[in-house]
């Protein structure tokens, strides 16, 4: 025991000390409050500006898009058709023009003019703008302004008052939703961060201790390591550090995340999708919890296991495959599942039970749709067992594996060697 | 204090590596531990140290077995190896620590052995900016530094040059003189004979002799003498096939038994003008060869 804890503080101190992992962490917070502050500082300097434009605007109280040429000569209803585009494009100046088509375009090139509608007849029409913007409403916009002026048109025509017309027009549904689980719309955010955060950092973490151990090995401290330490020791020092250190890096991240948020909460206001990223339940932070230690333990022991087996450390990344193929694939369907906002199909429910897959797959599951308890249970219960039996075999394999030299075991001579030992 | 390993046995698989292998050690004196690679030197010292069981055997302190939480045994490797890129002191006291020691004392023992070995002014460097030399020695601290009650050295001279080898003899013998089992396990013969009162030399799983370096010596069957002549041609002429001519101009020759030893003697001296005439006494190295491999095998045939 007094070795566990000599190993732990020394593995831990390696983590916290490392510029790189000291540098990762600090450089994410720094990103993390940089976004977070974003509408603080823009607000500070979006505020002085935003004074100067009020003065400017008092005299007109439209057209902050700029100019809009409208040009409708000879059509149909011309008078009514202006009138409709002046209400629907309220951001815009809209300006009746009688120019010829080549003046107008000439208009808009230069700039003088944001754009130009003009019409032919009452349902077709030629859109002229310098520099089309991916985010350019402005035909839209026409074709529906185009076409009820057209419906109105037809059915009044047809003898309906155009009081009965807009009534028909404009009738309004009623509809109510009453969600009884969970809003997949409002979790997917932050269930999608979390998951990918568990990937990354059981992923990240799990190499980082299957490099430690064969870097040991490669470098003969190993030989020095086995004669003073029980490999047991050795194994759950280098796994729980490894984990505490993943955990404070977490913590680090998430923490400041929220930290950041609350301190700049108003000016974030109503955005949706920061508001439910936020707004994460405290039981699910606990079940991220549990499922990142649970899950975090069961890798990092494979690999682990894995690192002993390796006498050079080039050797690693070909022996870590099929443990990161295993735990990709299981990422690839979680993260299929909750796209395609099916959690709870017959794949997820067996990947939430596998203890290799269910650290995501339950989290998952629990975030974004509802599982009874038992089942949240009956899936702990297994990781747990799962966890001891792989902590215990890794031990196993680790001890046989730091003393074979020589070409990467197969898993045969593994076996063979374990039942010796 | 006295180490006693009896009939130890061990198998990897198939392959018997320990094949009832026995020797004692005491404090205050040094071992021997000789044999040739793949004798199953390594596999008896991590024995010893508990890394693995034997199948069969037992060892035991003053008549008890041994009892790994107290007892404190400091290991140089033959693969040298630490953390290439950590701090030295930092390294020295997590293995001082690791072998039962607490952190203050831990401390205090590394830094004593770094200004033992001359090196505490790389106290704070970094282990891969030394010498290969200077690296030997930070290991040899992970050896010393808990204070062990038994003191493995594996080929502890190899890469030292001639003045670290000195500082290495120096504290080897301190560490005798404080009544410490030394076991060294080593090729180069004049350092085993230079330190060692008894000696064990492995040959394929057993140990092939073990004992007293000096018995091992006396009882060695005296039936070669060494001429030293003007004359040797003559006497190869003479004698033909059981006289060869040795390395450094010397005579050895094979009698058929030692009782033929004076008669020979006699006769040689009466021919011929001898310069030199004894009876052949055995380096270690020559009991080595004899000892530990098919080199004597051939060399008879």
């Amino acid at each position: 025991m007094r070795q566990f804890g000599t190993i732990f503080k020394f593995e831990l101190k390696s983590y916290l000390k490392n510029k790189i992992f000291v540098g990762v962490t600090v450089l994410l917070v720094a990103v993390i409050a940089a976004v977070m502050f974003f509408p603080s500082l823009m607000d500070g300097i979006g505020g002085t500006a935003g004074g100067s434009e009020s003065e400017n605007e008092s005299g007109e109280s439209s057209g902050t898009e700029g100019l809009m040429l409208f040009f409708a000569e000879g059509v149909e209803g011309e008078e009514m058709l202006l009138a409709s585009f002046k209400e629907a494009f309220s951001d815009y100046e809209v300006g009746k023009t009688e120019d010829s088509e080549e003046r107008i375009k000439e208009r808009v090139a230069s700039g003088e003019a944001k754009c130009a509608f003009v019409l032919r007849s009452p349902t077709s029409y030629t859109y002229y703008v310098d520099n089309l913007s991916m985010y350019d409403a402005n035909t839209g916009i026409a074709d529906t302004v185009l076409g009820n002026v057209y419906q109105v048109n037809a059915m009044t025509k047809s003898g309906m008052t155009p009081e009965q017309v807009t009534e028909a027009l404009n009738v309004e549904i009623l509809g109510e939703t009453e969600n009884l689980g969970k809003d997949q719309m409002r979790n997917f955010f932050y269930t999608y961060i979390m998951i990918f955060a568990l990937y990354m950092v059981i992923l990240l973490y799990g190499q980082m201790v299957a490099t430690n151990v064969a870097t040991e090995k490669s470098s003969r401290a190993m030989e020095l390591l086995i004669t003073s330490a029980k490999p047991v020791s050795m194994m759950f020092g280098k796994v729980l550090s490894s984990c505490l250190a993943g955990f404070l890096q977490i913590v680090a991240v998430f923490g400041s995340a929220i930290l950041f948020y609350n301190l700049n909460r108003e000016q974030w206001g109503d955005n949706y999708i920061i508001a439910s990223l936020f707004d994460m339940p405290v039981s699910l932070l606990l079940y991220m919890l549990v499922f990142f230690v649970l899950g975090f333990l069961m890798y990092a022991f494979l690999f682990g296991a894995i690192g002993s087996t390796a006498s050079k450390l080039e050797d690693i990344n070909t022996s870590v495959m099929p443990v990161t193929l295993l735990f990709v694939a299981g990422f690839v369907v979680v993260m299929f599942s909750m796209s395609g906002g099916n959690v709870d199909s017959l794949l997820m429910q067996i990947c939430s039970y596998v203890p290799f897959t269910s650290p995501m797959a339950m989290f998952t599951r629990i975030a974004m749709s509802t599982v009874p308890v038992y089942a949240v249970a009956a899936s702990i219960a297994i990781l747990i067992v799962s966890v001891i039996a792989v902590g215990v075999i890794s031990a196993k394999i680790y001890r046989v594996g730091v003393l074979l030299y020589g070409t990467t075991p197969k898993i045969g001579e593994i076996l063979k060697a374990m039942k010796r030992a | 204090m006295k180490l006693l390993l009896r009939n130890i046995f061990k198998n990897f698989g198939e392959k018997e590596v320990l094949k009832g292998i026995s020797f004692s050690a005491e404090s205050g004196r040094a071992f021997g531990l000789l044999g040739r690679n793949g004798a199953g030197k390594t596999t008896t010292i991590r024995i010893l140290m508990d890394v693995f069981g034997a199948d069969a055997g037992e060892i035991s302190i003053d008549g008890k077995p041994v009892d790994y939480k107290n007892i404190r045994i400091g290991y140089l490797p033959e693969e040298r190896g630490l953390y290439p890129k950590k701090k030295i002191i930092d390294q020295l006291t997590y293995f001082a620590e690791l072998n039962g020691m607490k952190r203050q004392e831990a401390v205090k023992a590394a830094d004593y052995w770094l200004g033992r070995l001359g090196m505490e002014e790389h106290r704070n460097k970094r282990l891969d900016t030394l010498s290969k030399g200077n690296q030997q020695k930070i290991q040899l601290v992970t050896a010393l530094a808990h204070n062990p009650q038994i003191v493995i050295l594996d080929e502890p001279f190899s890469g030292l040059d001639p003045v670290n080898a000195m500082l290495l003899k120096d504290v080897v013998k301190e560490e005798i003189a404080k009544g410490k089992i030394v076991l060294f396990s080593s090729h180069q013969m004049n350092y085993i004979e230079e330190f060692c009162d008894r000696i064990a030399i492995l040959n394929d799983g057993v140990a092939a002799i073990e004992g007293d370096i000096h018995d091992i010596k006396r009882n060695y069957v005296r039936d070669k003498l060494v001429v030293r002549s003007e004359a040797a041609q003559n006497i190869r002429q003479d004698l033909g096939s059981c006289c060869k001519l040795k390395e450094d101009g010397s005579l050895l020759v094979q009698l058929s038994s030692p009782d033929e030893k004076q008669a020979m003697m006699q006769r040689l001296a009466q021919t011929y003008d001898l310069d030199e005439i004894k009876v052949f006494e055995p380096s270690l190295n020559d009991i080595f060869v004899e000892y530990a491999g098919d080199q004597a095998k051939e060399a008879a045939v």
